[in-house]
């Protein structure tokens, strides 16, 4: 590759859309056409500020534009949620390696997710429902803080659950007045027979703690290390397995991952620091 | 390899100079630095008897540089021949660690490449090895083996040069008037000169002998409060990955000019405390002890499962310069102690 790694692409936001009281959508379009693959990350810069990582929400067959859900959690991130329709950007990437999507095929896919972990489990669930007859089914279990703390609302809570094929439940730890689904942390929301074990993949993305837990909930359930796919939020920075901030004992998160099963990292005792 | 012999070192470094700008160890209190050489000096250059104190490092891999150009961007810095005299072997092997990571035919480090292939090494060999050299344990001679354009070994006449590359080839063969034949009485010295400082660091390093692999002692090792109780010596300056020849860890940066925008590339210290913490505010290292294992376990079991080396040469610099006196191989030692002790059955020196 004779290209610069460090060059970002040039972009505009040109929507965005609030999705929680700390999470926004920021619908980006990229001057060059820029392909990806579900769950690899990019790098968005916020010029002269700084760049943070990001697996884009939107499926990767929509090539125009790309939605970037981001939570005010640092500098750059609350920098980012100052900025207004047309504000220049920059996207260096794809980054790492997704879900390995052509593995699932014919299994059910069995997908936990989190607060703001459901930004990368959007881009998957989309790319899995346009394929969905591809797949024995989809089974989502989400969880929130609040019901306010649902990201993707208007789909979640409607069209979503209407997907022939797609079988999905919600929690929160926190319900409020209007709240009729599950109140507690995701991990009670799973149940052994969601899914039959041996021919189920599963997928987890959220905070570490939640990560944690529910790995050892379905490792409780009999799921096998290998088949358990977690989506690891670590410094990742320079994107290309070089400037070391990312690590995760041999792997650089950048290159290795995100996406890990379990099985590959699991001999690392601080992945869920 | 056919040697040629010199009797005085400036006419060699002036060829050199006259080609491309040329940077040789200067003596600055006890231990050399790096400076330009001026032909029209007339003091005459010191060979360094021992590496020199800031590393090769510096010259491919900038401490700080500019990564990229945006919106617009621009093409790479224009990066112009320069050479290096008096490099020596552990100096050779860390650039071939870097080599690894920055000219992976994936993802190329534009800047790094450039810098290498316009790099001339003239080697040297090392006469003085320090108390804290432990290159022998790594494989490490203290003469070039490989890895160099020029190698120049000190002998009581003079010079003797030997080609390492075709472009040292070229260089010999185009200034064949400076040199005369390095005749067998001369190799002889050089080699005895050799194989002495060769048994000096081995007897320096007598003690250090390993109950398995360093990388098995390692990963025996992770539970080992060893890392913890050396932590109370550290007071975090990071100088350990600054001076070392082969961490190789960086801080991407932007700034905001006049009417445009860069990425900046700056070194970055895998022993500083927020090094691997994220916006969110989790940090798989934030205690020290735990950065001072991950970043042994980098040098000596990661970087070994990805690369086939091990991520250091036992140039020792990283103890000569520890504020707090930590030594990798007292590290070390008390890891094969532990190995030895919790009764492992596979057991052999490690070289």
């Amino acid at each position: 590759m004779s290209q610069n790694p460090y060059q970002p692409i040039n972009g505009e936001i040109v929507d965005i859309i609030d999705e929680s009281p700390t999470i926004k959508t920021f619908v980006v379009v990229p001057e060059e056409k820029f392909k990806f693959e579900t769950g690899q990350f990019v790098e968005l810069t916020l010029p002269g500020e700084g760049e943070a990582p990001f697996t884009p929400s939107s499926p990767p067959g929509q090539t125009e534009k790309m939605e970037i859900t981001i939570m005010e959690a640092g500098r750059v991130t609350a920098l980012l949620h100052q900025c207004k329709k047309g504000q220049k950007v920059g996207i260096r990437g794809p980054f790492g390696n997704g879900y390995p999507i052509d593995d699932f095929v014919g299994k059910e896919i069995y997908i936990v997710g989190g607060g703001v972990g459901l930004a990368p489990i959007r881009s998957l669930f989309l790319t899995l429902v346009d394929r969905i007859k591809d797949f024995k089914s989809v089974v989502c279990r989400f969880g929130a803080r609040t019901p306010d703390d649902f990201i993707y609302k208007n789909t979640l809570f409607g069209s979503w659950q209407k997907i022939a094929g797609v079988n999905m439940k919600l929690t929160v730890d926190e319900a409020n007045g209007q709240w009729k689904d599950n109140v507690g942390v995701v991990t009670t929301i799973l149940a052994p027979d969601d899914v039959k074990i041996k021919n189920a993949v599963v997928v987890v993305c959220g905070p570490p703690i939640m990560m944690k837990f529910t790995t050892l909930k379905l490792l409780e359930f009999g799921f096998v290390a290998k088949d358990i796919y977690l989506s690891m939020e670590k410094n990742m920075s320079c994107g290309i397995g070089k400037c070391g901030h990312c690590m995760i004992g041999k792997y650089y998160v950048c290159k290795d991952g995100p996406v890990f099963t379990y099985k590959q990292i699991k001999q690392y005792p601080d992945i869920w620091d | 390899m056919e040697a040629v012999f010199i009797s005085k070192l400036k006419p060699l470094l002036d060829a050199v100079a006259e080609q491309m700008a040329l940077y040789v160890p200067k003596k600055s209190g006890e231990y050399y630095v790096y400076s330009k050489y001026d032909p029209s000096a007339n003091k005459s250059v010191e060979f360094n008897n021992i590496r020199t104190c800031t590393t090769v490092k510096e010259f491919i891999f900038a401490v700080c540089e500019l990564a990229a150009v945006y919106p617009e961007p621009t093409g790479p810095e224009d990066i112009k021949p320069f050479a290096v005299f008096g490099l020596k072997d552990c100096d050779l092997r860390s650039i071939e660690i870097l080599d690894k990571v920055f000219t992976e035919e994936e993802f190329q480090d534009v800047l790094y490449v450039k810098r290498r292939e316009n790099m001339f090494i003239i080697s040297s060999d090392c006469f003085d090895p320090s108390e804290s050299c432990f290159c022998n344990i790594f494989d490490g001679r203290p003469y070039a083996q490989s890895g160099f354009d020029l190698n120049v070994s000190q002998v009581r006449a003079g010079f003797i040069i030997e080609a390492g590359s075709d472009k040292g080839k070229d260089f010999i063969e185009k200034h064949s008037q400076l040199f005369t034949e390095a005749d067998q009485s001369l190799l002889d010295e050089r080699d005895k000169n050799r194989a002495q400082t060769q048994k000096q660091l081995e007897q320096n390093n007598a003690e250090l002998k390993f109950d398995a692999t360093i990388k098995e002692i390692m990963e025996n090792g992770q539970d080992s409060a060893v890392f913890d109780v050396e932590a109370e010596e550290c007071v975090e300056c990071q100088a350990c990955t600054r001076i070392c020849p082969t961490c190789h860890c960086f801080y991407l940066y932007d700034t905001r000019q006049k009417d445009y925008f860069t990425k900046m590339k700056m070194w970055d210290s895998c022993m500083r405390v927020g090094y691997a913490e994220v916006a969110g505010g989790a940090n798989p290292h934030k205690i020290l002890g735990d950065r001072i294992k991950h970043r042994l376990m980098h040098k000596f079991v990661y970087f070994l499962d990805r690369y086939g080396i091990d991520m250091c040469v036992g140039c020792g610099r990283c103890i000569e310069t520890c504020a707090g006196g930590i030594d990798q191989r007292t590290i070390l030692k008390k890891l094969s102690e532990e190995f030895k002790s919790k009764g492992k059955t596979k057991s052999k020196v490690a070289k």
